[in-house]
């Protein structure tokens, strides 16, 4: 329907062409300083707008949660959505792309840290405000900032590396107990592990080693995973890897300083969104820059054929296991933050619907790479918030979303592709041609 | 073409505005939270929950809505799926507060969801009632969170003096799943009391598997052999019908006692004749019922077809006891914090509240002090009444 419609107008074409036209030439720098706009205008005006929309306060996820459950109000919800984030966004970030190009090439001419640093600066003013209007955004934001971790250190091993992993909730309480152990007994009068040792003030600067710590032991529980499996690959590592995980949680099941089943709870309040922020966009740094190393390539020649790569003097043992430790260690993290976002951890948990929900994320966003995790991460995790008001139905179409992906893109939404900082943050004014001039 | 569409549909907005407009009535509503499993692992506790509660509801608004002070509210309750997971509870309860912007919040129900979910509404001053949660944690150190029911240190030893005094059983087995929170907690509070009336080493059997375990009879071969008087199985519904039936197969023939997890109308569909004759301590007891318990049993069963869980009791009387401490507030002020607070002030001050599962007043800490009613199936298959034990 839709191609008939445009293959018999053709000025319709033209003009979507020409709104395209208009919107490439927008920097990243611009779009985030029209959310910036987007945000401010909601924090100022958002409230009052929604009550005059009918809108008893302002849609928590862009209005999804408000669609599913009172279907009377989807205009009120569309309307905002509208008004309130695309308008300003697109009206600020177009008017301001000439300024925005000449401040992004000037940033870039600088130093690429100090562009990428201004940008995140930025990035982080846009979450903060529009996550600071009700705390059902900032638990959300900060779940999805972690599935983003787990995500991402997912698919070193199911992408990257090319197996299939199954002992990622494993690290995952593995780190989650570690640092949470850590800061109890540290800093805090806990009934198992007896009065704090430390002030509490000093807590959040030592909490970053609480969240390594985690990481670390998660590293170590993976080397334990690694020893005997490293000669065994695709279904022997997955079940290797699948017992390992029930081992984790049996294991924390029976240990009784932590609680057991019961689990440890009262976890202090310091995974806040700055702290969540920083860690989630250092893992993306480390991760990003791992797998574009030699190393990274290797793991990508031990995925595509063992044998060839071992020829071609890649130590592939060596790869395999340092690829494994890293990705466990970043699990571990993320389950540390988890663990004091929630203020409570149980092995529960860390079973086998956890796995399933990561597994989705990396093969929904795509294998092999960054762009994939994040927004696999993120729009599962929205989703599994949004949907929720469906109920049953939720399980359905969530599972059906997967299939549809799995069946017109394999690989996932966005797989094989490079995360390349440079070329995300450069300016859009210079068309390609002269570039090419320029090169000649 | 595309011009006409774009007009379309901001037509349909325009109406569509204009009637969502027009619903906005400018009635006094309360509108209360409830964060309960209705996917996930135990979908019936959900259920049960939002039955009892839509029964209550129907109720007020029908009679007009709900007197607090000089003025008439409607009640609307929000329904949260924490499928069953403490992450989503957490997130189900921050968006109550936060964007539901909920007086108070019933739920959840197990201990994993309301662990977490009471650290959350405690730091967001919000006043929360877990109607079935029996674990310590919930409540302690948090003024915003209440129960509904008794705490396992008061079942433990409810179930270790009626085994004594019932059965003058002198040594008792105990077969439970260490990775469960509830039946592990309660098998401890179980034996630490058994012990302290037999003496060490009175309990003979101390057996334990794992959840989605099917097979029991290495466990129950020695706790037959270890010639004790009684079994005691905190276990739940869907696991107590094959722990019971192994037992009487492998030749157990001594009394079997249960705890209030037992008391699911699905027990007795799955068990038959094999749990006829066993006791268990629960909230209370469906068949004898009389009063205002009987009334509720009768128009639940009538209403959607089976008898209600105790679930669905507690949670019925834990929103009559939000709606008596909003009544006494005398007045809500329209101020959501203020109205949080007093009504957070009012529940620790509820004292001898006639709930249709047992009277109770809450101790500082949010717990109530209430009675535990002994069950014994029928030889018909009901949970009949036996005995009533209150606490000291």
């Amino acid at each position: 329907m839709q191609d008939t419609i445009e293959q018999t107008h053709p000025p319709h074409v033209t003009f979507w062409r020409k709104v395209k036209t208009l919107f490439v030439k927008i920097p990243l720098l611009g779009w985030i300083v029209g959310a910036i706009v987007a945000v401010l205008v909601e924090r100022l005006v958002g409230s009052g707008f929604a009550s005059g929309l009918g809108l008893t306060k302002e849609p928590a996820l862009f209005g999804l949660l408000i669609i599913l459950k009172t279907p009377s109000l989807i205009p009120g919800a569309l309307l905002y959505v509208l008004l309130i984030y695309m308008l300003p966004t697109v009206a600020v970030a177009w008017a301001t792309a000439l300024f925005a190009n000449r401040i992004a090439a000037l940033l870039l001419k600088k130093h690429i840290l100090i562009a990428v640093l201004v940008h995140l600066g930025l990035l982080y003013v846009v979450l903060h405000f529009w996550a600071d209007i009700s705390g059902y955004r900032a638990h959300t934001l900060k779940l999805a900032l972690i599935a983003i971790m787990v995500t991402l250190s997912l698919n070193i091993i199911n992408g990257y590396m090319g197996e299939f992993s199954c002992s990622h909730p494993g690290f995952m309480a593995l780190g989650a107990y570690t640092s949470s152990v850590f800061t109890l007994s540290l800093f805090t009068d806990h009934r198992f592990f007896g009065s704090a040792v430390l002030p509490e003030a000093l807590g959040p600067f030592l909490f970053p080693i609480g969240l390594i710590l985690g990481g670390l032991v998660a590293a170590l529980g993976a080397l334990i995973v690694a020893i005997p499996s490293f000669r065994t690959r695709g279904d022997y590592l997955a079940i290797i890897s699948l017992a390992f995980m029930f081992i984790v949680k049996s294991m924390i099941e029976n240990m009784e300083f932590v609680g057991g089943p019961r689990g440890l709870s009262g976890q202090p309040r310091w995974a806040d969104l700055t702290t969540i922020f920083i860690w989630t966009v250092i893992s993306i740094w480390i991760i990003n820059n791992f797998v574009r190393s030699t190393l990274g390539k290797a793991l990508n020649a031990v995925r595509d054929e063992e044998m060839a790569a071992n020829s071609m003097t890649v130590n592939t043992r060596r790869t395999k296991i340092t690829a494994f430790l890293f990705a466990a260690f970043w699990a571990g993290v993320a389950g540390g933050l988890l663990a004091h976002v929630l203020q409570y951890v149980n092995p529960s948990t860390f079973g086998i619907q956890k796995l399933a929900e990561v597994l989705a994320m990396v093969y929904f966003g795509g294998l092999n790479s960054v762009y994939g995790s994040i927004v696999g991460a993120v729009s599962i995790t929205v989703l599994g918030e949004a949907l929720r008001p469906l109920e049953i139905f939720k399980w359905i179409i969530i599972p059906l979303i997967l299939i549809l992906v799995m069946i017109f893109r394999p690989p996932g939404l966005i797989a094989f592709k490079e995360f390349d900082v440079r070329r995300i943050l450069q300016p859009r004014n210079t068309p390609k041609k002269e570039v090419k001039d320029d090169a000649a | 073409m595309r011009r006409g569409l774009l007009i379309g549909i901001i037509c349909c907005l325009a109406v569509g505005l204009i009637f969502s407009g027009c619903g906005k009535k400018e009635e006094p509503k309360i509108k209360i939270g409830f964060n309960i499993p209705l996917t996930g692992d135990i979908p019936k506790v959900g259920e049960g929950s939002k039955f009892a509660a839509e029964m209550f509801k129907a109720d007020i608004n029908s009679a007009g809505g709900l007197k607090v002070g000089d003025k008439s509210y409607q009640l609307e309750f929000i329904y949260e799926d924490n499928e069953s997971k403490a992450q989503s509870a957490t997130a189900a309860a921050l968006k109550l507060i936060t964007q539901d912007d909920v007086l108070a919040i019933i739920g959840p129900q197990s201990s994993k969801q309301a662990v977490p979910s009471g650290e959350i509404c405690n730091a967001n001053k919000t006043p929360m009632i877990s109607p079935w949660s029996t674990n310590p944690n919930t409540t302690k150190d948090r003024p915003y969170v209440f129960r509904g029911c008794f705490l396992d240190p008061f079942q433990g030893p409810v179930a270790a003096n009626f085994a004594t005094e019932e059965f003058g059983a002198k040594k008792a087995a105990v077969l439970f799943d260490v990775a469960s929170d509830y039946p592990k907690g309660l098998a401890e509070f179980f034996k630490g009391a058994f012990e302290k009336i037999h003496g060490s080493g009175s309990v003979a059997a101390f057996e334990t598997f794992t959840t989605k375990d099917r097979d029991f009879s290495a466990q129950l071969t020695n706790i037959i052999k270890s010639d004790a008087d009684i079994l005691f199985t905190p276990q739940y519904y869907d696991e107590v019908p094959l722990i019971v039936k192994q037992a009487r197969e492998l030749g157990w023939t001594k009394p079997i006692l249960g705890s209030d997890s037992w008391g699911s109308a699905e027990l007795m569909n799955l068990c038959g004749d094999d749990c006829k004759g066993s006791f268990f301590s629960t909230h209370y007891a469906a068949a004898g019922a009389k009063g205002a318990t009987k009334e509720f049993i009768d128009r639940y069963k009538e209403k959607y077809g089976y008898v209600p869980d105790d679930v669905g009791a507690l949670t019925w009387d834990s929103i009559r006891l939000l709606v008596q401490a909003i009544q006494n507030t005398g007045g809500l002020t329209g101020d959501l914090q203020k109205d949080r607070d007093a009504i957070k002030d009012q529940l620790a001050q509820i004292k001898d509240f006639a709930g249709i599962t047992g009277n109770m007043t809450f101790t500082p800490d949010g717990d109530p002090v209430k009675c535990a009613v002994i069950v014994k199936i029928s030889q018909a298959g009901d949970f009949e009444f036996y005995k009533s034990v209150c606490p000291q």
